[in-house]
């Protein structure tokens, strides 16, 4: 079977010399939700942005990304796109149309579908995200969490095949992260999830990639891997509370 | 963070403000033409042009108070010029009637921007066919003027709690750095916008 | 300098809206040819950018505060077409959303300050940017083309003032060229600190290649060029005065109501003789030639402070580095 998303040795530096990846593999199986997760500069941003094709700088040189199968690329790039839904991490930098209404049929309009379909993706999309109504709002009238949920809809109503989200309860409260969390748990499809909220990865994700210094230093079941408190230590992470009272082996 | 500070009113709900943002923008572009064809020898006409505008401002459940204190507000630009008008023989007469015919000007841009959201004018350019460019510039300054002033708030904040001077070479050095930091998030924030645009099918 | 409604004729308004059109539409095009995708977003961002900056209060003296206004400072960062685009689009915005300038006046705000000022005071900065090479001569330039832009924004300001018959040419441009010649100072001031900030961080935001428009072609210089020599032959030259207008008619009518009206539009000037171009015009023209000189010498002095001595010569790339 091939997996939803694979990359092979993936290596990227950045143009001023910085080296963000340094030889990156890992396979997520169709169906999965899988946990990103290492300190800050990690890697983990750079990554996700490649799963999207966003560094085509990339492409000539070694490694991969395969998408279903598939290499991204120049050809495959806008279906790429299509089947890999990304959620950014500010909030802000995703909703850049004066509307939410515009903002969410962003995505389905580039796809070329007539008007009434977009009516219907976006009314299905914010179902979906929990927020009906909120067509006629404007982003700098919603909070944290609302524009959070905006911005799931917007990549939801393009009709991703896999979700992938950077960050995805930072800067929420403790009811928002816990709403969200639920809306996640609820969406269907295969997931990837960059976070430092090791919590939602133990509720979330059966198994973690562990990516420090722009390589995998570790993956395998969530508990697994979160209970090892040296590996944690190592990677400026940490065990997280839902597995304390838990005893390994 | 007072997200509404710019414009807190526009999103009211009153039959000024269910009217379709094309026939404000109409009607307010042929108010401040009437106002502006109106002879210096009938300053009556300008009441009637009043009026109308206490009628509509009422009908928009916008409060007077607000209102007016925007058009306090833009005053002193008025006067500024009209006040050169002083300096001409006779030129009180000339004064009092630029002040009236600009002051009703600008209640009626007052009244149309604080009735309007700005998103509804965008609709009424894109439908003119005005360029796609110009049109989206504008509704990614509109989205981001928010954004941008919320986060050149938050860095004068940051400078201000380790400021212990009121020299004023340092304000001017520090609102310049704020400016020029703004700038470069600015621009490190457009490339990210770019890549969430291309992240959803954008070519 | 934002001209409210009312101050000027239909007249005015009309020929000012057309050559902003013009000035913009010019812009657009360019601005469209040039922008790579990736950058289309850089416009909307640094127009909110630029009204946020204007938001940003210096401290003048007695209270009193005054602010960015940003056209060159747009320009030198972006180049002159997507300056033109960012300033005009704030202009929009400032008129559409806060009643800040005008609806009738709208064309005349942006044909000062977006295309006027904006090209204007590029041309300036693109030229003494050549002459005096590096860090040093770009921000001498920059201090030197935001004076001369706020100036020049002003004086095609008190022309169609004057065109309206709103004041006279003989009290409009002293006034408004004197106060923006010293709101100019403080632009100056801030821009150059603004683009040192810049380079002390990104310098490579400051290379001329990170405009958007490296080089502009004859075409786009010829067309700009008309817009502008239009404007300043219609609202900042003694032919401002020529202008056949309806004034004494008009001061007539002020002076006695109870005659018919005159046609309509013309707001009332008495009847006063417009500039010459006599001796007068001779010594506004020394004045205005020594002013100026000045002003660049002041600006050298900004930028000698700003960017020392010893880091002229270095690659702009190493300012900023232990």
């Amino acid at each position: 079977m091939t997996a939803a998303i694979e990359v092979r040795d993936l290596h990227f530096r950045y143009a001023e010399g910085t080296r963000a990846l340094g030889g990156v593999s890992f396979a997520i199986a169709e169906g999965e939700c899988v946990g990103l997760i290492g300190p800050n500069g990690a890697g983990k941003s750079t990554l996700l942005l490649h799963l999207n094709g966003l560094l085509p700088e990339s492409w000539d040189g070694p490694g991969a990304v395969l998408v279903g199968g598939e290499p991204v690329d120049a050809r495959s790039l806008f279906e790429v796109r299509r089947r890999v839904g990304l959620l950014f991490q500010d909030a802000n930098d995703q909703l850049f149309c004066p509307t939410v209404l515009e903002d969410v049929a962003f995505g389905p309009r580039q796809l070329g579908l007539s008007e009434p379909e977009v009516r219907e993706r976006v009314t299905a999309a914010l179902a979906q995200a929990g927020i009906s109504g909120f067509e006629g709002r404007a982003p700098h009238h919603l909070s944290a969490g609302e524009k959070r949920r905006v911005c799931l809809a917007g990549v939801l109503a393009c009709g991703p095949s896999i979700l992938v989200l950077d960050e995805p309860t930072s800067s929420l409260d403790p009811r928002g992260r816990r709403e969200l969390k639920e809306l996640l748990r609820r969406i269907p499809i295969t997931k990837l999830i960059a976070t430092h909220d090791l919590d939602l990865v133990v509720e979330l994700c059966s198994r973690v990639v562990v990516l420090d210094g722009g390589v995998v230093v570790a993956e395998g079941p969530t508990v697994e891997v979160l209970s090892d408190e040296a590996l944690m230590l190592r990677h400026s992470l940490e065990r997280p509370h839902a597995l304390r009272h838990l005893h390994p082996h | 963070m007072r997200r509404d500070f710019l414009d807190p009113y526009s999103r009211l709900d009153s039959p000024i403000h269910r009217l379709g943002a094309g026939t404000k923008l109409g009607t307010a572009l042929g108010l401040v033409v009437l106002v502006l064809v109106v002879p210096t020898s009938r300053p009556v006409a300008l009441a009637a042009v009043a009026a109308a505008l206490v009628a509509i401002a009422v009908c928009s459940r916008v409060p007077w108070r607000f209102l007016a204190g925007r058009v306090l507000m833009l005053e002193p630009l008025v006067l500024g010029v009209a006040g050169l008008a002083l300096l001409q023989p006779g030129g009180w007469r000339l004064f009092l009637f630029l002040l009236a015919r600009s002051t009703l000007c600008l209640g009626t841009m007052v009244l149309l921007s604080n009735t309007t959201p700005f998103e509804d004018l965008l609709r009424v350019m894109k439908a003119a066919h005005m360029p796609a460019l110009l049109v989206t510039t504008l509704s990614l300054l509109y989205r981001y003027l928010f954004v941008l002033v919320d986060e050149a708030g938050r860095m004068k904040r940051a400078r201000a709690s380790r400021t212990f001077t009121r020299r004023r070479a340092w304000a001017w050095h520090t609102g310049a750095s704020v400016v020029s930091q703004l700038f470069i998030r600015s621009s490190e924030r457009a490339e990210r916008i770019h890549a969430a645009m291309c992240a959803r099918g954008w070519r | 300098m934002h001209i409210p409604d009312g101050f000027l004729d239909a007249r005015t308004a009309v020929a000012t809206g057309a050559l902003a059109a013009a000035g913009l539409g010019i812009a657009l095009r360019q601005a469209r040819v040039h922008l790579p995708p990736r950058r289309v977003p850089l416009l909307g961002v640094t127009a909110a950018f630029v009204f946020a900056a204007q938001m940003v209060n210096f401290p003048v003296a007695g209270g009193t505060s005054g602010h960015l206004i940003g056209a060159v400072l747009a320009a030198a960062l972006l180049g002159p077409s997507a300056a033109v685009v960012v300033v005009s689009s704030v202009l929009i915005v400032q008129c559409l959303m806060f009643a800040d300038g005008g609806l009738s006046a709208l064309g005349a705000n942006i044909l000062n300050m977006g295309v006027l000022g904006t090209v204007g005071g590029w041309a300036i900065y693109h030229g003494v940017s050549r002459v005096v090479r590096g860090l040093f001569g770009r921000v001498l330039a920059a201090t030197f083309a935001a004076w001369c832009s706020t100036v020049l924004a002003s004086i095609a300001c008190a022309g169609e003032l004057a065109v309206s018959g709103t004041v006279a040419w003989r009290l409009v441009l002293p006034a408004m060229a004197g106060v923006h010649a010293l709101i100019g100072l403080g632009e100056g001031v801030i821009t150059a600190l603004v683009l040192a900030g810049i380079a002390r961080t990104r310098p490579e935001l400051l290379e001329p290649d990170a405009a958007i428009e490296p080089r502009t072609s004859v075409a786009a210089v010829a067309a700009y060029g008309a817009v502008i020599a239009m404007t300043l032959a219609l609202f900042a030259s003694p032919l401002a005065s020529r202008w056949p207008d309806g004034l004494d008619r008009t001061a007539e009518a002020l002076g006695f109501g109870e005659k018919a009206a005159p046609p309509v539009l013309n707001a009332p000037i008495p009847g006063y003789e417009m500039p010459g171009i006599g001796g007068d015009a001779l010594a506004t023209a020394l004045a205005g030639g020594t002013g100026t000189l000045v002003v660049l010498a002041l600006s050298w002095l900004v930028a000698r402070v700003l960017v020392p001595r010893a880091r002229v010569d270095d690659p702009p790339g190493a300012v900023g580095e232990p």
